[in-house]
């Protein structure tokens, strides 16, 4: 072990060589706030979105592949605005990027939309397809049975 | 084809012992021991009623108390002392000194035998038959059967028939007869309709038409509840509900005067079916077939929140409380004589005495009835004028009959079955004014006119001449006869008729066959009879409770009216209704009902309103409290004391109120002159009986009856019916 390491002073030299590549304190803050990590990698790829795909093996499997989202989210970011195909790399699925090895398409597969459920107007809401026990009358309605 | 049921045995009406008793000294009674038990009854008793006497209860399965003795199920064995073989209770008249048991070995084992036959041929499908629960053979087979059989359906097969298709309201599983005929001799007796019979012998009896028909008749529905398997069952109720599932609340029907004694079966807040519940003074134990099937009526086009006609003219749901403050608010500024309110035929008296009070706090006497009545000439002052006097079951007395104006088959069906038994087991003579129409039994056709009446007051004609040797005459008179000065004049005539007849006898002779449940009551607490007045004086404010026979339109009103309707269905009231207020049908609430003998009869609310509706006297009294004046009653309770310091009858449930005042009544007619009115009656044939009301227009299953009937006119195999006394 070097004096460095038994100092603790590589900690502090790589903690400074992350500020630097996150580009300041500002910026690190801004992503503890945000992320609750500070972490750096390379970036392998990015979505339509706006998401941004990093690896960085130095840190073990699964913690090695994250998704930085973009800034217009904030905070309301969650797992489902992250499309499927990256989905599948993030979480060790496959060992190819999509942005490598993009995965087949299939014309009857639907654009990826995120869950909305958690918005009134945009959430899904089931309705009864039995009929009702009682009919009520609408207006202008005659005997239906004649 | 050969009618089932031929060894009638007479005496076994009660009528008939009544009228035996009254007429010659009591016979002498005859002695019987019944498993030892002595027992003094009526010679020509069968063993089977001298059992009931003491109690015992005889299993059985075509014998029915209604009908004609047939004998042919045998399950009614008893042993007879000095009888090698074993006895058909139900068909052997006691004799004296005869000793029976009913439950030796002997009896057991015979009863036994009987049910393993009748099981043989009996499909094991209880699971998927809608009697299950409800089956005499599946009681009867638990107390009385053997715990297995000896067929071999491997070799000997099972009996199976084809189903039979005889309408839209009842569904045959001819496989499950055991050909008791009760159904064939209801048909005969009861219903009139000869088409009903049975084919083939033995293993081949078959019970059906012989040709497909449709059972036309308005009884149709009691061969569902005469059958004691699952071979004749509801169309309407099939594979619905159980009857252990069900919950039962008695009630009283509203398709016709009579108010026929009900109950209605329901689950989990449904309506399932109705059945009639036995009252000897009024139904006995049938009822019609609107009262039976006509509930699934009152599940579709149902009002259920209050509504508001916007400015563009259209009704839009709106809250109760916009809807009572625009009634209150419009209710108050119209001027007294301006306001009219008009009640259809189908209310509680509870609402109706609630209505009647809101217009008396806004002095308005200006209330009035959709169905017609006399005004004038005593009209409906004198409530003898108006009710059925000699009452439902006094028809069983009666000698002779004058039917005015009326089709008693198509507007109380069950009143019509009893002038059958009548005419079936007694001599009575019976003469018709009105339409020449199919009645179930025979009679003179006096004419169309009401001019015949002076020609019966005159002693001219035979029928004449029977109806004043009469010991019991009767008179009944449609209601739908008796309007404006025309109908005055024809009451005042039949009144001058009724006393002329009824001179020194115990019979009152008048009877007034209403049309609507609601409407003797109506009369009773105070409405004008018929809506004539509303077009005299232009109404700015009209309420309409549950008036559907469009008798008032918008034309009648003032162009500015407001209109307000409660009531249950979206109909003709409806339509031209500012503000709508849903109200409960009868089913859903707490009602007195007061039938065409003036006979008061409570209703119990077997599920509640749907939707917002509420309960109509509620809504009345809601109106009243935010029109700023409250009526003084809270609750039902309340509201029945309000009731009894009107007229105390109305709470003295299910006794006959007698109406005193006739002479007086006659005193205040108008008998002068001759009536020349065509009083044919508007139901005149079974299409015509079907939907003649708000709920049974909206019923799917009285539509097609109806469709069915009109087609059957075109059956070049119906049959005439043949009216033989028996």
């Amino acid at each position: 072990m070097s004096l460095k390491a038994w100092l603790g002073i590589d900690k502090i030299q790589k903690l400074g060589q992350i500020v630097k590549e996150i580009g300041g304190v500002k910026a690190v803050l801004k992503k503890r706030y945000l992320m609750d990590v500070t972490r750096v990698g390379t970036l392998v790829g990015s979505d339509k979105f706006g998401n941004r795909y990093y690896e960085n093996n130095e840190y073990f499997v699964p913690r090695n592949r994250w998704v930085e989202f973009p800034d217009k989210v904030w905070l309301d970011y969650d797992a489902s605005q992250v499309p499927p195909e990256w989905h599948s790399w993030l979480h060790h699925i496959t060992d190819d990027a999509p942005s490598v090895k993009p995965p087949p398409t299939q014309k009857f597969v639907l654009d990826h939309k995120e869950n909305t459920s958690i918005f009134a107007d945009q959430k899904y809401i089931p309705y009864s397809t039995t009929r009702t026990k009682v009919q009520g009358w609408q207006p202008g309605q005659k005997p239906q049975f004649d | 084809m050969h009618r089932v049921g031929g060894q009638l045995v007479r005496g076994v009406t009660k009528t008939q012992q009544k009228r035996a008793l009254s007429a010659a000294a009591p016979p002498k009674k005859v002695e019987v021991f019944i498993d030892d038990k002595k027992v003094l009854v009526d010679p020509g008793m069968t063993i089977l009623q001298a059992c009931a006497l003491v109690g015992v209860d005889i299993p059985r399965f075509c014998y029915h108390d209604r009908l004609s003795i047939a004998g042919n199920c045998r399950m009614c064995l008893v042993e007879v002392e000095k009888s090698v073989k074993p006895v058909a209770s139900c068909a052997m008249p006691v004799m004296n000194g005869m000793k029976v048991k009913t439950n030796s070995d002997f009896v057991r084992k015979a009863r036994e035998g009987v049910m393993e036959f009748m099981l043989n041929n009996h499909p094991l499908d209880c699971p998927i038959c809608d009697q299950g629960g409800e089956c005499d053979l599946q009681d009867q087979s638990v107390a009385f059967g053997s715990d297995r059989g000896r067929l071999q359906s491997r070799y000997d097969g099972k009996r199976a028939m084809e189903d039979k298709n005889i309408g839209p309201l009842v569904k045959t599983v001819m496989t499950r007869c055991i050909q008791c005929t009760r159904c064939v001799r209801f048909a005969n007796e009861v219903a009139a309709f000869p088409d009903f019979g049975t084919t083939g012998r033995g293993q081949d009896l078959q019970i059906g038409t012989y040709v497909e028909k449709f059972f036309a008749s308005e009884l149709s529905g009691n061969i569902i509840d005469i059958c004691p398997v699952g071979a004749l069952t509801s169309k309407q109720y099939a594979f619905t509900a159980r009857p252990w599932e069900t919950r039962k609340t008695e009630s009283v029907d509203v398709m016709d005067a009579t108010g026929s004694n009900i109950v209605l079966s329901h689950r989990t807040g449904e309506l399932l079916r109705v059945i009639p519940k036995i009252n000897d003074d009024i139904n006995e134990e049938w009822i019609g077939d609107q009262s039976r099937f006509a509930v699934d009526g009152l599940k579709v086009q149902r009002l259920l929140t209050p509504m508001i006609r916007g400015s563009d003219g259209q009704l839009k749901s709106a809250s109760w409380e916009e809807a009572l403050f625009t009634v209150a608010a419009k209710l108050r500024e119209t001027a007294a004589e301006q306001k009219a309110a008009v009640v259809g035929g189908l209310n509680d008296v509870e609402s109706l005495v609630a209505l009647k009070d809101l217009f008396n706090r806004f002095n308005s006497e200006n209330v009035m009835t959709e169905e017609e009545f006399p005004e004038t000439s005593g009209g409906s002052d004198l409530r003898s004028n108006y009710v059925f006097n000699d009452g439902i079951a006094g028809v069983e007395q009666a000698d002779a009959i004058l039917l005015v104006g009326t089709n008693p088959r198509f507007e109380a069906p069950t009143l019509n079955a009893r002038i059958r038994k009548s005419f079936l087991y007694t001599d009575v003579q019976i003469g018709v004014i009105g339409a020449e129409t199919e009645l179930t039994y025979e009679y003179d056709y006096l004419g169309a006119s009401a001019k015949a009446i002076d020609d019966v007051l005159a002693g001219k004609g035979d029928f004449a001449k029977s109806l004043a040797s009469a010991n019991t005459p009767l008179i009944i008179v449609g209601a739908q006869a008796l309007k404006g000065e025309a109908g005055a004049a024809l009451l005042g005539k039949l009144q001058q008729l009724a006393d002329k007849l009824s001179a020194g006898k115990q019979v009152k002779v008048l009877n007034v066959l209403q049309r609507w449940a609601g409407q003797t009551g109506a009369l009773d607490v105070g409405y004008k009879a018929g809506t004539s007045s509303l077009r005299k004086t232009p109404i700015k404010f009209l309420y309409l409770l549950g008036a559907d026979e469009g008798k008032v339109t918008k034309a009648n009103l003032d162009p500015s009216a407001f209109v307000v309707y409660q009531g249950h269905h979206g109909d003709a009231g409806a339509e031209i209704a500012d503000v709508i207020l849903p109200g409960a049908a009868y089913t859903e609430k707490d009602g007195t009902y007061v039938n065409t003998e003036g006979r008061s009869q409570r209703a119990y609310p077997a599920i509640s309103p749907p939707g917002e509706a509420r309960v109509d006297w509620k809504i009345i009294r809601a109106v009243s409290e935010v029109a700023g004046k409250s009526l003084p009653y809270n609750d039902l309770k309340e509201i029945r004391q309000r009731l009894n310091e009107i007229a105390p009858h109305l709470l003295r449930f299910r006794d006959l109120e007698p109406s005193p005042f006739v002479k007086q009544a006659l005193q205040l007619a108008q008998t002068s002159g001759s009536v020349d009115i065509d009083v044919s009656p508007a139901l005149r044939e079974l299409a015509d009986y079907y939907q003649t009301n708000v709920i049974s227009r909206n019923s799917r299953s009285m539509a097609q009856a109806k469709k069915a009937a009109i087609e059957n006119k075109s059956n070049p195999y119906a049959e005439e019916p043949i009216h033989a006394r028996l």
